[in-house]
């Protein structure tokens, strides 16, 4: 609770600091943008039959969320942008702080679900406090989140980019319950230096080091070894006239699996950044694209190689051993009078090989995707999709290879009619998909489809201030021995009140689903919205809905039935 | 004829010394690739001896391809001194493969030095307890072969990376499908399939690191599965402004095996969990 007084404090200091420097906003010197804000969230659950758990929540209890996101500009030089970002209650699922209930302040700022930087920058002197998200390349660094300090320098068309800090503390593995995963303390470095100018060229040369702590955990995580790794990544990127440009990058990551192995001189090194060890991989990566854009016509290809050993600290998802290719292109045709295109067309075609490395088990992924809008006239337009992805492998130890297919092709019309008074929007949208699994013993082929229709009307009043809408829904999948089908049918509502400060919207909802011959199962969704501008720059938000599901006899217990609810409410004050 | 005498007691010894250690081992039939990773459930070996009867042994392993050839073998000078006690004792990867003391050649050292793991193959694993200085075999060499594959992790392949649902079609339905783990393990794949949301403010691999998932669902037999979302129930204006233009949505896929615990082979993180991909509810964008 300690914790939480503090943080209300500063906030209220943050904002009556905030509040002081917006009534001196008519001097020059100073401006400030951005929102402060703080909500509550209520999640309820109630399931029945008692001790029925086929249904689990989906949300925090209770969560109370901050946010202080201003930029406050001194003058013409000098900005501080502010990211603060942060939660009461942890709720992480996925990663080393799964489970996680009590935290001490440093793992609460080093939480990933919460954000403190601060990011002054000076002319072209940038320096970067607290939690930063960078991203320096495609195979450098991009996806990890870091607590720590550095800079971003870039005088005359340089740029100069260091960073270091903590992606996560040191976590104490438990086994529950609830358990939690634990993790090493990890701290990582980035370093980027290049020159560029905007849309003529850039070059740069990154380097990106994380490295482990052995003795932060204890007792240790036990799937994980203590890691360490260092990746250097070359960028070139050069846009030519008329839209064309190149990009290419290549890269080299060392990567040591288990710390706690002794050194090994044949392995790898890259001296002082990283010593090799028993457990030392080293691969390389290459990511590199050529196209053109333009107004009416953009067209690009896009190769990206990833070794099997090559792992970077800063995509820590990434998975290796693969090489894909995409062809991309977008155009415009049919010009009409007034001079725009009636007819876009967005497509694809691309195929990844997995396991490359390997000559028995490279899989192989086909992917097509096409779609194609005309505009016929003021009243007609129709959109067709079309999307194929094929993957294959051999069949190895086993008599067939896998082989699945997965076809999806949309039609949606849409014609709009009216008078002075109201505007009718009718909308139809037809999909028909088709997924075909191949067993790899008997080498049977399951079939798997679906239809789904989808209408909707909405008449939009030109003379009164309400906004209905409704849609109708119908869907069924097949496949040997099963049946679902889902019929859907809502409607939702808008209008202004409290001359225009309120805006008001509610939905309801009504699914009807049944599997095979079972008794069809009942939900009802209700939900409603508020936003309310309070002053000018003060708006007050209500969400609350409600979301009711009653089984028929599909499982056991029959007619188990459960209540979701949510009520959030929140302030959010804009500065500017 | 002294030699010979001597010859002879010497083999009779050291038949009645390996007829004291009863040895045995179990290696999974699909093995993952990162030998020096293996758990218990991917090697295990047994050896037993009459209670009271103790000996400083070391383990000699050597990995074999099906013709007999040796691509690696223990560094037996360097291997650690096991005392054994009597009665049965268990020993695992980490001390009958231990990283730091095999020794691999060609192709295979290159292919472990690149990429952590052996190349997909068919191989033999041989093991056999000897003495510490001399190195002479005390018990049976026991051999055992195995496919030794390398896991790919599944890849989310619907909703594809950036794509944008319908709000109305999302509230009802959202089809998932991904590829399957390959090659095809020996156990029957469970596939968790988590989905988050991203909230306002938030990146969407932050989401993923930090919020509770919204759909947890385990899935085997089958790389598709058609979730009821219910998501009007939720506000999908939330997080939703000039830059963000419709909700964003992470999900990904954890490979299980059979006895729940995740396939660790696939990425450095051993989570069993794919590289995410973000879809998106809301307007699409204008054409």
């Amino acid at each position: 609770m300690n914790k939480k007084h503090h943080l209300l404090l500063l906030l209220v200091l943050l904002q009556f600091t905030a509040s002081a420097q917006d009534s001196t906003k008519k001097q020059p010197p100073f401006k400030i943008s951005g929102t402060i804000g703080v909500s509550y969230e209520h999640y309820g659950l109630s399931r029945k039959p008692t001790g029925w758990t086929g249904f689990t929540p989906r949300k925090p209890w209770n969560q109370l969320r901050f946010n202080f996101t201003p930029t406050m500009q001194f003058g013409k030089n000098f900005s501080l942008p502010v990211n603060f970002n942060f939660a009461t209650t942890p709720t992480n699922f996925a990663g080393p702080y799964t489970g996680i209930g009590k935290q001490n302040l440093g793992q609460f700022i080093t939480n990933p679900m919460n954000s403190f930087g601060l990011n002054p920058k000076y002319k072209w002197a940038e320096l970067l406090l607290g939690t930063q998200y960078l991203n320096y390349s495609e195979l450098s660094t991009g996806d990890i989140g870091v607590f720590g300090a550095g800079v971003d320098l870039r005088p005359k068309g340089y740029f100069i980019k260091f960073f270091t800090g903590l992606s996560q503390q040191g976590i104490n593995f438990f086994t529950g319950p609830p358990a939690t995963t634990g993790a090493y303390k990890r701290t990582n470095w980035m370093f980027s230096l290049g020159k560029m100018k905007e849309d003529k060229y850039e070059f740069a040369v990154n380097f990106v080091k994380a490295k482990d702590d052995s003795a932060s955990a204890s007792p240790p995580p036990p799937s994980v070894k203590p890691q360490e790794g260092f990746t250097m990544s070359l960028v070139a990127k050069t846009f030519f006239q008329k839209g064309w440009y190149v990009k290419v990058e290549g890269a080299q990551s060392l990567y040591t699996k288990d710390m706690t192995l002794p050194l090994d001189s044949s392995k790898s090194s890259f001296k002082p950044f990283i010593k090799g060890n028993t457990s030392t991989i080293k691969d390389y990566a290459g990511d590199a694209g050529i196209g053109k854009k333009g107004k009416n016509f953009d067209i690009g290809l896009k190769l990206k190689y990833i070794g099997a050993g090559f792992q970077t600290p800063g995509y820590p998802f990434m998975l290796p051993d693969r090489f894909d290719y995409t062809l991309n292109t977008r155009f415009n045709a049919w010009k009409s009078k007034s001079g725009t295109h009636k007819m876009n067309v967005v497509a694809s075609l691309g195929k990844r090989v997995n396991n490359v490395t390997s000559n028995t088990l490279k899989a192989e992924q086909f992917i097509a995707n096409l779609n194609w809008f005309t505009q016929f006239d003021d009243h007609f337009s129709l959109n067709v999709s079309f999307n194929n992805f094929g993957f294959q492998t051999p069949g190895g130890i086993n008599p067939y290879g896998i082989k699945n297919v997965s076809n999806d092709f949309g039609l949606n019309p849409s014609y709009t009619w009216g008078n002075d008074k109201v505007i009718h929007l009718m909308s139809l949208n037809y999909n028909y998909s088709k997924y075909d699994e191949r067993d790899v013993l008997t080498g049977n082929i399951t079939s798997n489809n679906t239809h789904t229709g989808l209408l909707t009307y909405v008449p939009t009043f030109l003379t009164k201030d309400l906004s209905p809408d409704f849609t109708v829904m119908y869907f069924r999948n097949t496949l040997p021995l099963f049946k679902l089908t889902l019929i859907t049918v809502s409607s939702g509502l808008s209008m202004p009140a409290l001359k225009k400060k309120l805006n008001l919207r509610g939905q309801l909802q009504y699914n009807y689903s049944k599997t095979n011959s079972y008794k069809n199962n009942n939900n009802l969704i209700a939900s409603f919205n508020s936003d309310w501008k309070v002053t000018k720059k003060l708006t007050w938000s209500t969400f609350i809905s409600s979301n009711q599901f009653k089984y028929g006899d599909e499982i056991t217990p029959n007619n188990a039935r459960y209540l979701e609810s949510i009520i959030r409410t929140g302030f959010n004050y804009r500065f500017e | 004829m002294k030699k010979i005498l001597y010859t002879t007691i010497f083999l009779l010894a050291m038949l009645d010394v390996r007829s004291q250690f009863n040895t045995n081992i179990v290696v999974s039939p699909q093995a993952p690739g990162s030998i020096f990773n293996w758990g218990t459930k991917d090697m295990t070996y047994l050896v037993s001896s009459p209670a009271g009867l103790g000996r400083r042994v070391v383990i000699k392993a050597s990995f074999k391809t099906l013709d007999g050839t040796v691509v690696g073998t223990t560094n037996l000078a360097n291997a650690r001194v096991i005392n054994l006690t009597g009665g049965n004792q268990l020993f695992y990867a980490a001390d009958v493969i231990p990283a730091d003391i095999m020794v691999f050649s060609g192709k295979y050292k290159v292919s472990l030095d690149k990429t952590g793991k052996l190349p997909s193959d068919n191989y033999q694993l041989c093991v056999q307890l000897v003495t510490p200085i001399d190195y002479l075999p005390v018990s049976e060499e026991r051999c055992r072969t195995f496919n030794l594959a390398a896991f790919q992790l599944s890849i989310p392949v619907m909703p594809a990376n950036d794509m944008v649902l319908d709000t109305k079609l999302a509230q009802t339905y959202i089809t998932f499908r991904w590829t399957p783990v390959t090659p095809r393990p020996v156990f029957p794949v469970t596939y968790r399939i988590l989905v988050f949301e991203v909230l306002a403010n938030q990146q969407p691999v932050q989401a993923l690191r930090s919020n509770q998932p919204l759909l947890d669902k385990a899935i085997t037999g089958t790389t598709q599965f058609i979730w009821q979302p219910q998501l009007g129930m939720m506000d999908l204006s939330a997080g939703v402004d000039s830059v963000k233009t419709s909700k964003q949505f992470i999900w990904t896929i954890q490979a299980l095996d059979q006895q729940g615990k995740p396939i660790s082979d696939g990425n450095v993180n051993g989570d069993g969990v794919s590289e995410p991909a973000i879809f998106r509810v809301g307007k699409k964008e204008e054409k």
